[in-house]
């Protein structure tokens, strides 16, 4: 039987720790993440050798309640893979992460569009309600190829997207 | 926010050099005098004043520092494949490859009438040089191309990507290729990849023709052909 002083404690911290996730859920969310490991930083200059956004990681990968992960990276002066294909009416979370500088990824057609600051991981939700192919210009100046700086998005209908397995990664950069 | 716990598919990595503080300083560092000592094997095949009588052989006179000690360091690491170069690279010593940075660095490029290289040929013909032009220092924005120059000079410029300008047209034309078809992959986050898929068969040859006649310094419409 606990004493009441035991008692009074543990509603003290059990009122504080509801107080703190009311006032401060997003602080309470990221510091969940940070002890998981699930960080949003990253360190632009070792992208290619480990975590998140290696090269074979890049591309969309399909999650297992269906929805769809995008990832790339955004460098000087293309967004890699320079093609991601996506299903029809199904969510897409875009992550991006930046290699070098600002660069601003914006989806033609659409609402979107992300700020990629090296360092940090941007992340985006978005559904496509047609097929087709979107051009993703880049809208924040990173430099003398920032005009020519592009990708696509390639939009298909349920059907036509590929079966995807949880350990692969779909693009359509043709070679 | 919480990202669902993705297997990953097996890593693949493109090069084991990342660009720190103290890769470049290490890459930056080298001995000209010690670096003149080894390059002397070098000339056998990459000519006694670093301009190749091969156009297959890459010309590397005025290479950047930065570029030549990381292809040495991926050739090594058998992140770029070739069966000569990679023999080549483990024979050395990894300080070897700044000393060897340092003293190309320093060549200089004017033309030698007595060196037998292979360096400037021809000019294409003038139907490509206008396309080319525009690809090296314009790039094509519906495809997504940057130019060339935007990285590798002189309008830009990216860490280990190395200038073309006295780069002979046939290897560049040879890496382009390899790049398209994914043989060669030691380019960190997949820039020249991308970018070689993007092109067509004859940019490829057209751009490495107007870089291997030595006109890749010049802006758009500044052809040495004319109009």
């Amino acid at each position: 039987m606990k004493s009441a002083k035991v008692q009074f404690i543990v509603g003290i911290l059990a009122f504080t720790f509801v107080w703190l996730w009311i006032r401060f859920p997003y602080e309470m969310l990221d510091g969940i993440e940070k002890i998981l490991g699930h960080s949003n930083q990253v360190d632009p200059q070792t992208l290619h050798l480990q975590g998140e956004f290696v090269e074979s990681n890049l591309g969309t990968a399909v999650q297992p309640d269906g929805s769809v992960t995008v990832r790339l990276i955004a460098q000087q002066f293309n967004f890699v893979p320079a093609c991601v294909m996506v299903p029809v009416g199904r969510k897409v979370r875009f992550r991006l992460t930046s290699a070098d500088v600002v660069h601003r990824f914006t989806i033609d057609g659409t609402d979107q569009a992300l700020e990629v600051v090296p360092g940090h991981i941007s992340e985006s939700d978005f559904q496509f309600n047609s097929p087709g192919e979107h051009k993703t210009p880049c809208h924040e100046f990173c430099g003398a190829g920032h005009y020519d700086m592009r990708s696509r998005v390639v939009v298909v209908d349920a059907a036509q997207f590929p079966k995807v397995g949880p350990e692969e990664r779909l693009n359509c950069v043709s070679r | 926010m919480f990202q669902a716990a993705n297997s990953q598919p097996p890593l693949r990595i493109p090069s084991n050099i990342a660009w720190t503080d103290d890769t470049i300083t290490a890459a930056s560092s080298g001995d000209v005098v010690r670096g003149l000592v080894i390059a002397r094997r070098c000339m056998r095949c990459h000519g006694q004043e670093g301009f190749s009588s091969d156009p297959l052989v890459p010309n590397l006179a005025a290479m950047d520092k930065l570029a030549m000690w990381k292809e040495l360091n991926d050739f090594r690491d058998g992140k770029r494949k070739s069966p000569l170069m990679q023999t080549v690279a483990a024979e050395l010593e990894p300080r070897d490859y700044a000393d060897l940075a340092a003293y190309y660095a320093m060549l200089p490029t004017y033309p030698d009438s007595q060196d037998p290289r292979s360096f400037p040929q021809p000019p294409p013909p003038s139907a490509h040089t206008a396309e080319a032009a525009r690809l090296i220092s314009g790039g094509d924005g519906q495809r997504g191309i940057p130019p060339c120059q935007a990285c590798h000079g002189p309008i830009g410029h990216k860490n280990g990507a190395p200038s073309l300008i006295t780069q002979n047209g046939r290897y560049i034309q040879e890496e382009l290729e390899e790049f398209s078809k994914g043989n060669r992959a030691n380019d960190i986050n997949m820039p020249m990849r991308t970018i070689a898929s993007l092109l067509s068969e004859d940019e490829k040859q057209g751009v490495a023709a107007y870089y291997g006649a030595g006109l890749g310094n010049l802006p758009a419409g500044a052809s040495a052909m004319g109009k």
